[in-house]
């Protein structure tokens, strides 16, 4: 109870910070004015919210893509020693920071990184591509950071699914591909819907991963906050951005609970 | 059981009171601290007998903490940039300075008495760092080589503070950075030349170290740090000179402690520490009777002399902290974006 009073107040802290002057100079906010939430009407700050939806989409999309086969191998290995290993893997960048994970991208996604380094020597390319500050190598940074919490998620779902489902199916001639795409997928959907709805949840507020590995060059709506707000101490006008970041995270999960709705009543019952 | 629990009281009472007998500065962390530490605190300690206990963190979170603190600072000593320092003085957060109480800062420069309020512990610049192995026949005799068709898509500056870039592309355009719109068409034309903007001074190092951005606006400090451990920069003072940073030193109000903190202060502008900061950090003393070694003098961006001082672009930092988010949004959503 006290924890949400804190939260609720704290809510309302920024919220009226948002509705505040900026008073140039000084930490003190001026009076009560919309001038916070009328500026973020320019095409750049629109720009910059729907990239940071698109990026999240590309995220949870990737991260499902990537996390379904191991958290599928994860549930039904049956060497523990593999499924400790697979464990670890997932597991593993959890125990490193945002930062950590972020800088090691860099180091891999470089123009001199592992991945340009090995292209060149191989002679697939002749110039090094540039991933680094694009939004595909900011993308492919958040995916690594969401994985462990994607493949937690899948798992949890898949490991629900009470596999005499795929036996009777098997027992009647189905094929392995067909036991998946008839049973094992949709009956997964609820872990699915509850993964990509957490994955995208977690990349809206990434911000050491676009910061570093987009160079300013491709912005979310935190390092927005960061760069219009922090660094340079308009404090009511990162307040403004915040909350117009949050409600179109409200919007943006609702409205994907919404379309996912059908698909969690696949699940099983 | 008596006098044990007397022994204990004795000890509950005993231990603060031995907390308090410190002087507490505010800084940033890492090689910061360390250097403070290294030099003023020691000198401090030494004369005086009074440990000193450091509080770090980010520049930001420093000043929203000091101000959350108001009255009772946590603090005795502040450590902060100058145009960030006009902003505690401009909330009533500094203690302003009866310099009477500080001998030696008779010899300070005067690009570093910075306020009523807060004044320049040390200096150095914002030039322009390239890799010369990366950019055969590159050279940067004017700021005005960065806009070099050659270097597109190679530049990168800071995020956090795009003041410098800002001032200069007012200079170029025959302006100066109090009328820096009349750089804005200026600074535009260097848009392509950016190949992105870094966060901080890690990010930098990790940028030009990899040379993934060979040329930036940098921190000479910085540069000088890259150097030392290896990586090939070249550091160039254009014929405009370099814009001038300075991070000064104040003390809080409502420190308990004002006396100590004064004399700490008197420390850090002693000749023998200001040359000791010089050396290790590569960057130029705030008082111009330091004696620092030849070595260290010649390096570009490091000056000596009041001559030394003037030839720098300084923009007034109560106006660069006026002005900083009016530049920092524009150059949002001009250039970056």
């Amino acid at each position: 109870m006290l924890c949400a009073v804190a939260f609720l107040a704290a809510m309302i802290a920024v919220l009226q910070f948002s509705l505040r002057a900026y008073v140039p100079g000084s930490l003190d906010a001026g009076g009560f004015t919309f001038a916070n939430f009328t500026a973020l009407l320019k095409p750049l700050y629109a720009q910059v919210f729907l990239n940071t939806v698109w990026i999240c989409f590309l995220t949870a999309i990737s991260t499902l893509m990537v996390g379904y086969p191991l958290a599928y191998a994860l549930v039904r290995a049956d060497n523990a020693v593999i499924k400790s290993a697979l464990l670890v893997i997932v597991v593993t960048p959890l125990f490193l920071g945002e930062v950590v994970r972020t800088y090691s991208w860099i180091i891999v996604l470089g123009n001199n990184g592992f991945i340009n380094s090995v292209m060149l020597s191989l002679g697939i390319v002749k110039q090094p591509i540039q991933f680094m500050f694009t939004t595909f190598g900011v993308v492919v940074a958040l995916v690594h950071v969401t994985m462990p919490v994607m493949v937690v998620m899948l798992a949890a779902g898949l490991s629900h699914i009470d596999r005499d489902y795929q036996k009777a199916a098997e027992s009647l001639g189905a094929g392995p591909i067909r036991v998946f795409l008839t049973i094992t997928l949709p009956l997964s959907m609820p872990g699915v819907v509850a993964g990509v709805t957490t994955a995208f949840a977690w990349t809206f507020s990434a911000f050491a991963t676009p910061q570093l590995i987009g160079g300013g060059r491709v912005n979310m709506v935190s390092n927005l906050v960061y760069q219009l707000g922090f660094s340079s101490f308009n404090l009511p006008f990162a307040a403004s951005l915040c909350v117009a970041g949050l409600a179109l995270t409200i919007v943006v999960l609702s409205m994907l609970r919404f379309a996912a709705r059908p698909l969690e009543n696949i699940g099983p019952h | 059981m008596k006098r044990i629990l007397l022994a204990l009281f004795i000890l509950a009472i005993a231990v603060p009171a031995k907390a308090q007998d410190k002087l507490v500065v505010s800084i940033w962390g890492g090689s910061w601290r360390d250097l403070v530490a290294e030099t003023v605190a020691k000198k401090f300690t030494k004369d005086t007998g009074v440990p000193v206990e450091f509080i770090t963190g980010g520049t930001i979170d420093r000043l929203n903490k000091a101000k959350l603190a108001k009255g009772n600072p946590e603090s005795d000593i502040t450590f902060t940039t100058s145009h960030v320092g006009w902003l505690y003085a401009n909330d009533g957060l500094f203690e302003q300075l009866d310099v009477s109480k500080i001998p030696s800062a008779v010899n300070l420069a005067d690009e570093a008495r910075i306020s009523p309020y807060h004044l320049g512990a040390w200096a150095y610049v914002y030039t322009i760092g390239y890799r010369a192995d990366l950019l055969p026949g590159a050279t940067f005799e004017s700021w005005d080589d960065l806009w070099k068709p050659d270097l597109k898509g190679k530049i990168a500056s800071p995020d956090f503070d795009p003041s410098h870039i800002i001032a200069i592309s007012a200079i170029l355009s025959g302006s100066d950075p109090a009328h820096w719109e009349k750089g804005e068409a200026k600074l535009k034309a260097l848009k392509p030349n950016f190949k992105a903007f870094y966060t901080n001074d890690a990010n930098s190092q990790q940028l030009l170290a990899s040379g993934e951005t060979p040329v930036q606006v940098v921190l000479s400090m910085n540069a000088y740090y890259m150097i030392s451990q290896g990586v090939p920069i070249t550091l160039a003072m254009p014929k405009e000179g370099a814009v001038l940073g300075v991070d000064t030193v104040a003390v809080m109000k409502g420190s308990t402690k004002a006396d100590l903190a004064y004399k700490f202060i008197n420390a850090l502008y002693d000749p023998e520490i200001q040359a000791e900061i010089a050396k290790i950090k590569k960057g130029s003393p705030a008082v111009l009777n330091a004696k620092i070694d030849p070595e260290t003098a010649k390096l570009p961006g490091v000056f000596t002399t009041a001559a030394q001082w003037k030839q720098q672009i300084n923009i007034d930092p109560k106006m660069r902290a006026e002005k900083t988010a009016e530049w920092r949004k524009w150059f949002a959503e001009n250039i970056m974006n």
